[in-house]
Order: C-alpha cells, then structure tokens, then sequence
C-alpha cells in the first residue's frame, strides 16, 4: 500500500503540482485548501505526512501544526513548511511551534521529492 | 508528468542494455587487456544505468540487486579482482535476473526477489575479499529495516568510506522525524557499508520516555557525494542532532589536491576550506561560535583539528596555501616590475606636458580671462604633482649600492692586511635609478682609493694613537635639491705638500704658483696625477680621480675633497636631485631668457645703482653681508645699453653666495632639462638647455660653474 500525504495549500495550482509529483513517485495524496479542511479531512484517514503552506485563510500553517502535535493520530506525522524566503518571522514562528522541515517557494520537483525522501520512506 | 510513457522508455531502454551486457560479459575471456577494460567499463555502465533509472521509478527490488552487481563489475574494472570463468558465469546469471525483475516491473507482478538472494551471497564473496576489517565488528543490523539497501558484512569498511556519526535529538520522533527515513535517503546517495547503532545513550528503564529518540548511528559509507550532499541529507534534522561526518581517506587527498590548485587569493582558512568541501558551511559556524565562547581565542585551525582529527593533514595543506599565498601577494604589493623604457617614456611625456602646460599657462595670461587662468593654474598645480610622482617612480633607495661596499671593503682590506669597518648611514636616501646606475663605478674607485691609500697599515695606525680599525664611511642626504654622497674614511689624509711636489713634478703646476690647500687637493682630479709612490694592484695608476670627476660631471655632479692631514679625508660627491625636470627661475637680459635653478636661488633685489656707483667694486652690502655680483650681461657678452633697472638674483651654490645682475625677472618656471650637444660640453657655466612656454629656447645655468669662473676670472684680474 502506497503511503499518504496531505498536501495543504490555499492555492490550487500549487496544490495540483504538489500532488502530481508526489503521485508521480507512488505516493497517494489527500488535498485541503487550508487548516481547517485539512484538519476535517484528516478524520477517518491515516497520513504518513503532511506538506503544508505557512498563509493561509480560515487557519494557517503553523496553528495546523500545532493542532497536529496535539492529536494523538497524528503527534508523530511529520511535517513539510512549505515557505517562500521573505516569511523570515513566519518561520520563527514555526520553528517554536516545532516545524523542522522546510522547502522554500518556489521548489522544483526534486526539491520537494528529496525532502519528502528524507521524512518519509516510500 | 506522463509516468506510464516514461517507465516504457525505461523497459525498453533496460533490455537493450541487458542484452549488450550478455554480449560484452560472453567475449570477456580471451581478450587482450584494453579490449577488456573497454568491455568492463561497458558492462559496468550498463549496470549503473539501470540501477539509476530504475531508482527514479521507485523499482528499487532493481535497484537494490543492481547495485551490488555494480558494486563488483566496479571492482573488476578498478582491477581489485580479477575476471574469471565462475565470475562471468555469476554476472551472466545476474544480468538474467536483472532481466527478470525488469520483466516483472513491467508486467506488474510481484518481482521474485528470493532467487536474487542465493546471486548476491555469491557476490558478497567478490566485495568482501580483500576489504579491511572494521573495529565495529560485532556490527548490530538496524532492526525491521526492508533492505532498500545491501545490508553488508561490517568487515567490508574500508578508509574509502565516509565516516558519519550522527545522535537524533531527543525530539525527533515528536517532530515527525524517523531516524530511518533518513538512513534509507541516505542509501540512495551511495552505498551504506555499515551501520552500527550506538546505544550508549539509551537510559535506565524508569528515566525511559517511549516519546524520546535516543537513537545513534555510525555508519560507513561508501559514496562519491559530496560532504555538503551528505550533511544536507540531515538537513531537517541537524539542528538538534550531533552530526560529523568525517571523510575518506581518498577524500582527504583530493582535498589536498584541491587547495593546492585553487586560485591564489588571500583567504580565511575556513574559507579554503569550505571552497574545497573538507568543510561544510554549518561546520564552520560552528567552529567560529565555538571559537567565540574561548578565551584566549584560539585559531580555527586548531579547533577544528580538536574536532576533527582526520582533517590534519588537510589543514596542514590549507595552512601552507594561506602562507604561500599570503607571501606573493605581499611581494606583489611591496613591488612591481616596469619596464624602464615605459618609465622613461612616461617621464618624457610628462616633461612634455609641462612644457605645453607652461604655454598654456603664458597664452592664459595674456588673454587676461579670469576663469581662464584660474583653471589654468589649478590644472599646472595637479601637472606639479603629476611631475613630482612621476620622478619619483624612478627614486630608489641608494642603500642597495651602498651595502655592495661591505664586500668590497671586506675583501681589499684582507688582502691589503688592513683591518676595515665600513659605516653606512643613509641608505634609504632616494635618487633617481640612472643616477644610481652610474654612481656605483665612481664610488668604488673613492672607496678602493680610501682604502688603498687613505688607511694606514695597523702598526702605523698603532704608532699614531689610533684604533687599531680604520673605519671608511659611506654617508648619502639631501641638502637643497642636491644629493649629498660622502665617501670618508679615518686615514692619514691628503697631505698638501706631497700632492705639491707631485704636481710640480708632473708638470701640472708651476713651482712659483701659491695654492690654497683646497686648490691643492682639486689637483688630484687632474689627469694623469697619481700621488702613490708605488702603483698598487687596485689603485694608483693615475687614472682614477679624473675618470671619477668626469662620470659625476656627466651626472651633472661635481666631487669636493675634504682633508685634514692625519685625520681623514672626505671625498663629497654633489649630485643633482632629478637628471629630467627642475623648478626653474626664469630671468632675461637683453631678448634672450635664462634659467636658474630654482633651489639655487635665495632672493631678488633690485639693483641700486647710486650704490654701486659709488664704490666702483662690483660688490655691494647685503645686510652687512660683503655679496659679489655677476653682471651677466657682461659675463655674455651682451651688446646694447642696459636698462634704466637692473634685478640682484641672489644665488648660493656649495656654501658661497653671489649676487647675479640681471635685467627681468620672470619667475619661476617648471623646467624640462634638454641636455647640450657635445659641442658645448667645455662651456662651463651652462648646464643644460629648456624649452619656455612660448616655444623658446633657454639656455639653464649652471651657477656652481657660473661662480667658480667668476672667482677664476677675478683672481686673474687680481693678479695682473
């Protein structure tokens, strides 16, 4: 059974590039628009790690991780910061709340696979 | 990202591949050794081709099998092993079974991974052969790993291999970080050799936290990534986890090899090393915040060495470049080569550009533009400075031709059995480099004579009450303009009388003439004069005053004699400061122009004629100071009447001082020396000739001459 991971991101296009990447390598992917989404559709299913972006509407990044550090289910999920080089306090900020793995905006294909590599094995 | 057209492609290009590997593996036997080398070197590719793309579809049951069939095919064409008949046999069965799984990839089955198992203990055997053992002996396998990597004998480590020791912060797992995705990325940069869990950080049962990582890995690791790969491979977790990652020994030389051919720049030691990657770029910061928190501060070198052991000897390497560089670039800033043909030329250019300047200067004047003529000097005040550094680029220090003299004097007192101490004192005196390019002969010639016949032999020293050591001194300064070289020496001195007889007796002197000392001791500068009884090996032969007074002459230099009998004497050379450019004064009588040297000129005064008048002496009273004049209209020869006002330029020339009539003054002017034909070499009091601004020809005077005929000419007044 191929692995999952919920690709978190406000903007489609990049959603539907995430995901086709990681689809290409084998994996199996879940989509949400932003924290909230993210959160309800990680009911019911189990990841194996999540990529998210930092901006977001409804609920941003860094407040998911720490709802996610919170759940029992997915305390120990890794996380991928998805951040672009100008959200220097941003990820101050994410740093606190315990994010580890970042990939810096934009990313090519490559980038993103080897950082997913690294978390997660396929 | 069309996944199904591009594993097509891979099927495709895998069979090729494949069936050439038959071919090549089948000829193998029997062929001369570049033909087989040629034959390892196609099938090895073909392995490692496979094994590359295969990994980019994530067929990793293929990449796993192909790489240790790489790993030997590697061996053989290293010449590690040698081929054989089983071996062939063995890589033919691989090349079925990469086939195999090649097949089972594309159909979409379950690859039949065990009948590879028996293949690869055969190939173990090939890499393990001739491997170093390793102190990890009892290497402990990381449990319930799928081996997406050849899990190896420990014994196959060898120094080829990456040494990475790496502890997980405590918080890994809590960050969503597993020790093992890590390890599993790791294998696909290289070949993870060993991996031997460290376990020493696991804690008693009741301090246990199941949330905690207290994971530690040692792991060799064969790989030609590069230390900055391998240490980004940690990236996510770095920052809580101890990493060092030490290289191979083949790395160490490479880096070696690295920083002995990188540019030669002037770099931090850290700087060398992380361009030549035995350092990566978080290392060094951590060896400079560590460097930071000692005190004393301690240099990087040494704290990295602390760290790091194996860097040794790159560090040595990096440190030797860092000198060597250090030191070039030192000599290049101390010095640097010119031509000195394109000095030359750039010193003619700038007297050129004085002379046009002076022009300039004089067509500003006449037009009476205000604007104008402020430009104009400010532009002559930048040319002043331009022609001053320009001289001065030819400027070297004398002390270079002086210390040749502690040789010279060194040897000739030897052999003369003198003993001789030679004093230097202003050795970093400049002067222009022609200057000292031709003062050197006439030097030696003063310091052969002072030692020839200037020191007495010791016991005659003894006898006088003098040091047992003669000294001979070599003194170089300026003084006004001039250069100032004084060769002296603590001798017997030149004795009057000897050198009168002599005279007299060559022929040189009348025997009724009454000479001061001075006039005597010029006398020795005369030709053919020798005052030697005996000619000696090194001087006496009676051509070396002459010769000396002449080559200073033509530096347009003159040389004083100095004596005290039983004293010593001096022989001062006087030389002029530059040979291409003076400041001038320019003054007028009739039409023409003349031009003195500035530094030679004291003051202007005009010239009272009731006073003069009075005494009938062309002498007059300066601030009761007696000065004697030079009517230079006279001293020429110049016809006409003389103006109603005539100008005193006061001059000074080797300590005596004279009053020059002229009719104009001029002013000062910057003066571009154009040397004389030989036709007026024998005349006395002209030095020189220069261009003025408006295009005329001056001629420069020479006022030590000027003087020195004047005094000749009254003293034959005198006489008559």
């Amino acid at each position: 059974m191929s692995k999952t991971i919920l690709v978190v991101d406000d903007s489609a296009s990049i959603r539907q590039v995430v995901s086709m990447t990681l689809k290409g390598a084998g994996y199996s992917t879940i989509e949400a628009s932003d924290g909230r989404d993210a959160l309800a559709k990680l009911t019911g299913n189990r990841v194996h790690l999540v990529i998210s972006d930092v901006n977001m509407p409804n609920m941003d990044g860094i407040t998911l991780l720490k709802e996610l550090k919170a759940r029992p289910d997915t305390k120990f999920t890794p996380v991928i910061m998805l951040t672009t080089e100008s959200e220097a306090a941003k990820k101050e900020q994410g740093r606190a709340a315990g994010a580890k793995a970042w990939v810096v905006k934009p990313f090519n294909p490559q980038q993103l696979m080897a950082a997913v590599g690294k978390l997660i094995m396929p | 990202m069309n996944m199904d057209a591009a594993l097509q492609t891979f099927f495709t290009e895998s069979r090729e591949l494949l069936e050439d590997m038959e071919s090549q593996l089948l000829q193998l036997e029997g062929i001369d050794e570049a033909q087989l080398q040629e034959s390892l070197n196609a099938v090895f590719r073909a392995a490692h081709t496979i094994k590359g793309s295969a990994g980019i579809f994530n067929l990793d049951f293929i990449v796993a099998f192909t790489h240790v069939v790489e790993s030997v095919l590697d061996r053989l064409r290293n010449q590690q092993i040698a081929i054989d008949e089983a071996l062939v046999s063995l890589l033919l069965s691989c090349r079925d079974h990469i086939a195999a799984l090649v097949d089972a990839a594309e159909a979409k089955e379950p690859p039949d991974v065990s009948a590879g198992e028996p293949l690869l203990a055969e190939l173990q055997q090939y890499l393990a052969a001739d491997a170093q053992p390793t102190s990890h002996a009892a290497a402990t396998q990381v449990a319930n790993t799928p081996p997406p990597f050849e899990r190896m004998a420990a014994d196959a480590v060898s120094n080829d291999c990456w040494h990475i020791s790496v502890r997980f912060g405590l918080n890994s797992f809590r960050d969503g970080m597993d020790p093992l995705s890590f390890l599993t990325y790791l294998g696909t940069l290289g070949n993870l050799v060993s991996v031997t869990p460290l376990a020493e950080f696991i804690p008693a049962l009741e301090q246990y936290d199941c949330e905690s990582c207290y994971l530690g890995f040692a792991i060799q690791f064969a790989s030609q990534a590069s230390k900055q790969e391998i240490e980004d491979v940690f990236e996510f977790v770095k920052e809580d986890s101890e990493l060092h990652i030490i290289s191979p020994n083949s790395q160490l030389t490479e880096y070696i090899q690295l920083i002995e051919s990188m540019p030669e720049i002037d770099q931090r030691l850290g700087e060398i090393l992380l361009q030549c990657g035995a350092l990566t770029a978080a290392e060094l910061q951590r060896a400079l915040s560590r460097q930071q928190q000692q005190q004393p501060t301690a240099p990087i070198g040494e704290i990295l060495a602390h760290g790091d052991a194996s860097l040794n000897p790159v560090l040595d390497a990096a440190l030797t470049k860092q000198s060597k560089v250090r030191e070039s670039l030192a000599k290049e800033q101390k010095s640097l080569r010119v031509d000195a043909d394109k000095l030359d030329h750039l010193i003619n250019l700038v007297g050129e550009l004085v002379t046009a300047g002076a022009g300039t200067s004089l067509l500003a004047d006449s037009l009476g533009d205000g604007n104008l003529c402020e430009s104009v000097s400010i532009l002559n005040g930048l040319l002043e400075e331009v022609r001053d550094a320009a001289l001065k680029l030819r400027m070297v220090p004398i002390g270079a031709t002086f210390s040749r003299f502690q040789r010279v004097v060194r040897d000739i007192a030897k052999e003369l059995g003198k003993d001789i101490e030679l004093q230097i004192t202003g050795a970093e005196t400049e002067l222009d480099k022609s200057v000292v390019e031709k003062i050197g002969d006439p030097l030696m010639h003063l310091v052969r004579n002072a030692i020839d016949h200037g020191i007495e032999s010791q016991a005659t020293r003894l006898a006088q009450g003098k040091s047992e050591r003669g000294e001979i001194s070599l003194h170089a300064y300026h003084d006004s303009g001039n250069i100032v070289i004084e060769v002296g020496d603590d001798g017997k001195g030149l004795d009057p009388e000897v050198i009168r007889r002599k005279a007299i007796e060559k022929g040189l002197l009348d025997e009724q003439s009454n000479l001061s000392d001075e006039e005597l001791f010029n006398i020795i500068f005369e030709p053919g004069f020798s005052t030697a009884a005996q000619v000696s090996n090194l001087s006496g032969r009676g051509v070396g005053m002459d010769v000396v007074k002449r080559n200073i002459a033509d530096l347009r230099g003159r040389v004083e004699v100095l004596s005290q009998l039983g004293q010593g004497s001096t022989m001062r050379i006087i030389l002029p400061l530059t040979l291409a450019i003076i400041d001038g004064f320019v003054i007028g009588v009739a039409d023409e122009q003349y031009v003195l040297p500035l530094d030679t000129v004291l003051e202007c005064l005009e010239l009272n004629s009731a006073e003069l008048d009075s005494t009938d002496e062309p002498y007059i009273n300066l601030r009761g100071q007696v000065l004697p004049l030079i009517f230079l209209r006279d001293y020429l020869a110049v016809r006409g009447s003389k103006p109603r006002r005539q100008s005193i330029v006061v001059v000074q020339s080797g300590g005596q001082s004279a009053g020059i009539v002229v009719d104009r003054l001029y002013g000062e002017f910057q003066t571009v020396i154009k040397p004389l034909g030989k036709l007026f070499s024998r005349v006395g009091c002209v030095s020189g000739s220069t261009i003025l601004g408006n295009g005329t020809v001056a001629l420069i005077l020479d006022i030590h001459g000027l003087l020195d005929a004047m005094i000749a000419y009254e003293q034959l007044q005198y006489r008559r």
